[in-house]
């Protein structure tokens, strides 16, 4: 009977394949929710009514039970289905949430005798809004990103369940002969691989906001 | 000539609002004037300037600038015409300096050679060294310093018209006090037309060629010289704005190198005491200045602070006079240069115990003081030319008639 830690490193190939496939889910979405995100926060945040209707939509797909959202996918054309596409959709709609609070909360904090020098000097809105309000709100909204990130890459798991790629099948595979050889093994690595793998993006993160955060701004 | 600014009517009303916010402004700037415009909180003065480009777009009326009608024009091609700077000066956090102060140059599309010259230009302009400063963000300076690059930055390129907001309002006295002083000097090298908000009447009596005062009632209540408000308000609102003290603050009207100075006993420092109590003696003041050998200030002395019985002691009993040993002088802290007003020769004199100030020139050197007595006189010149200015107004118009 091979011990915990043998099965643990003969699966160790499988772990690693499965870790970057749920890497790759994870920052697709995370990719899909930061624009979409961006957009609608850029949209609302100067309309107090519009701002907290979209926070109130995007609040409200949190509540969706992850499991019930991913089979409520599965009979729908186009985002629907099994495999990738399902678990892509539903992990960027999760992500929302995040990135658009944070987005409008750090545009709407940007202080306002910037925003009205930015203008007062004529810069155009559109450029007010790249040049001055995007980089002072940015590290507000790269928080936004990187906790999206973390809330999904727990989530990704369940992609599993409708077919899709990452270490949830390790999971789900252990669970379902579970009372059999190595069902323990399988389980437990992969729920620790998607804590490394949460680790390895928080770093990711903290690497990103070092070279994109302004220097004027930094707090270091 | 034409006016740089001139404002037709220019009305402001919010919706839902029974009084208008600014009530029919009619003003003409011309160039390289000074205009300040002051009132309570409230007044409109702000909503005026901010109509000036068009950041608050007015309800009715005109805006000309140079002559050109700009009421509808492109609110940001016009402001990048205007130098603006603001109370909390705005400067951009997260780009440096040099940026900042390149903000308007960039969107009118200059090179960046030309650029990076300006930007130079700028901030020797304002007294920040380049070298230094270019590259730093605006953390790294103090409110006095990001003040100067505010108003480099807002003149960036070169615009014919800069509008302040409460420019100095939010920096501590003292450095008021200079960044005002320093800008004033400023404005003599640049000569831009300036438009300058602010809730402070001695501010206002100090900074401009001309003041308009706003009253309650969202409209101009008079518009004129600092002299003239401050010797002829034009009604109760203007006369209860300026308050109490309407003849100290003229006082903030004239410098020193305008008036006649008063002539003060002065002796070397290299005197022995024996010739210096003589001239004490011989002198109608009780104080005598010590000069140096370049003729700076170098100290008070008063009949108490000789020895007691210097003829006693005798010449070889004396220090070398020129080591100041053993001559109990007061230090002269109350100096003024030729270019300090009135106001601040009274503060320092206030504050000595010879009851006046010295005046020097650039290099230190002594041209005179302002004594009680000069003041006064001054004081009273400032009133009659006052009063003989008005009346002489009314006969004209009378033999006109």
């Amino acid at each position: 009977m091979p011990t915990f830690l043998e099965i643990l490193s003969r699966q160790w190939p499988r772990f690693l394949e499965e870790s970057i496939e749920h890497i790759q889910l994870v920052l697709a979405s995370i990719a899909v929710a930061t624009v979409i995100g961006v957009v609608l926060a850029v949209l609302t945040y100067q309309h107090e009514r519009a701002a907290s209707i979209v926070l109130a939509i995007t609040s409200g797909i949190l509540t969706i039970p992850s499991f019930a959202l991913f089979a409520l996918l599965i009979p729908l054309p186009l985002v629907g289905g099994l495999g990738f596409r399902p678990a892509w959709v539903a992990l960027s709609a999760y992500a929302l949430m995040p990135i658009v609070r944070n987005t409008i909360v750090g545009l709407r904090g940007v202080e306002a005798d910037i925003v009205e020098s930015a203008r007062g000097m004529g810069m155009s809105r559109w450029r007010q809004l790249l040049r001055i309000e995007m980089p002072l709100a940015w590290p507000v909204v790269i928080a936004g990103i990187r906790i999206a990130t973390l809330l999904i890459v727990s989530i990704a798991a369940i992609a599993a369940l409708v077919g899709g790629p990452g270490l949830g099948n390790s999971i789900l595979a252990g669970l379902a002969r579970i009372g059999g050889a190595g069902a323990v093994p399988l389980a437990v690595g992969g729920t620790v691989a998607i804590v490394l793998v949460a680790l390895v993006l928080d770093l990711f993160y903290l690497a990103i906001a070092r070279f994109t955060v302004p220097a004027g701004i930094r707090h270091d | 000539m034409e006016a740089m600014i001139r404002l037709e009517d220019l009305t402001k009303r919010y919706p839902g609002q029974a009084e208008p916010a600014v009530d029919g402004v009619n003003m003409s700037i011309p160039e390289g004037e000074f205009v300040v415009l002051v009132g309570p909180s409230g007044c409109g003065k702000t909503t005026t300037l901010k109509m000036l480009n068009r950041l608050i777009e007015p309800t009715s009326g005109r805006i000309f600038l140079e002559g050109e009608d700009v009421t509808d024009v492109n609110p940001n091609q016009l402001r990048r015409r205007i130098g603006y700077v603001i109370q909390q000066v705005g400067l951009f956090p997260h780009q440096t300096i040099a940026d900042n102060i390149a903000t308007v140059p960039r969107l009118l599309g200059w090179d960046r050679r030309r650029i990076n010259e300006r930007v130079d230009e700028l901030l020797d302009l304002v007294g920040l060294e380049p070298a230094t400063y270019r590259d730093r963000y605006p953390k790294a300076l103090s409110g006095g310093q990001r003040q100067r690059a505010g108003v480099a930055r807002a003149m960036g390129a070169d615009p014919p018209v800069l509008l302040m907001d409460e420019p100095f309002g939010a920096i501590d006295p003292i450095t008021r006090d200079r960044l005002q002083n320093e800008f004033l000097r400023l404005q003599e090298e640049i000569r831009k037309t300036i438009v300058f908000v602010t809730h402070d009447i001695d501010e206002a009596v100090k900074m401009g060629d001309r003041i308009a005062i706003f009253n309650d009632e969202h409209q101009i209540a008079q518009f004129d010289i600092p002299e003239a408000l401050l010797t002829a308000p034009a009604d109760d609102f203007v006369r209860d704005f300026i308050g109490t003290g309407a003849a100290v603050k003229r006082l903030h009207l004239s410098r020193v190198g305008d008036i006649e100075l008063a002539d003060w006993p002065t002796a070397s420092t290299a005197t022995d005491p024996a010739s210096l109590r003589r001239r004490l003696t011989e002198s109608p003041r009780s104080w005598l200045l010590l000069l140096d050998q370049e003729r700076r200030p170098a100290g008070w002395v008063t009949s108490q602070s000789l020895p007691s019985d210097a003829k006693a002691a005798g010449s070889l009993a004396w220090p070398a006079p020129s080591s100041g040993g053993g001559l109990r002088t007061e230090p002269v802290t109350e100096a003024v240069s030729r270019d300090a007003t009135l106001y601040e020769a009274l503060d320092q004199m206030l504050g000595s115990r010879v009851f006046c100030a010295p005046v020097v020139d650039d290099q230190g050197a002594l041209c005179g003081v302002v004594d009680v007595d000069a003041l006064a006189k001054a004081i009273h010149e400032m009133r009659s030319s006052q009063n003989g200015d008005a009346p002489a107004g009314e006969r004209t118009e009378e033999e006109v008639g």
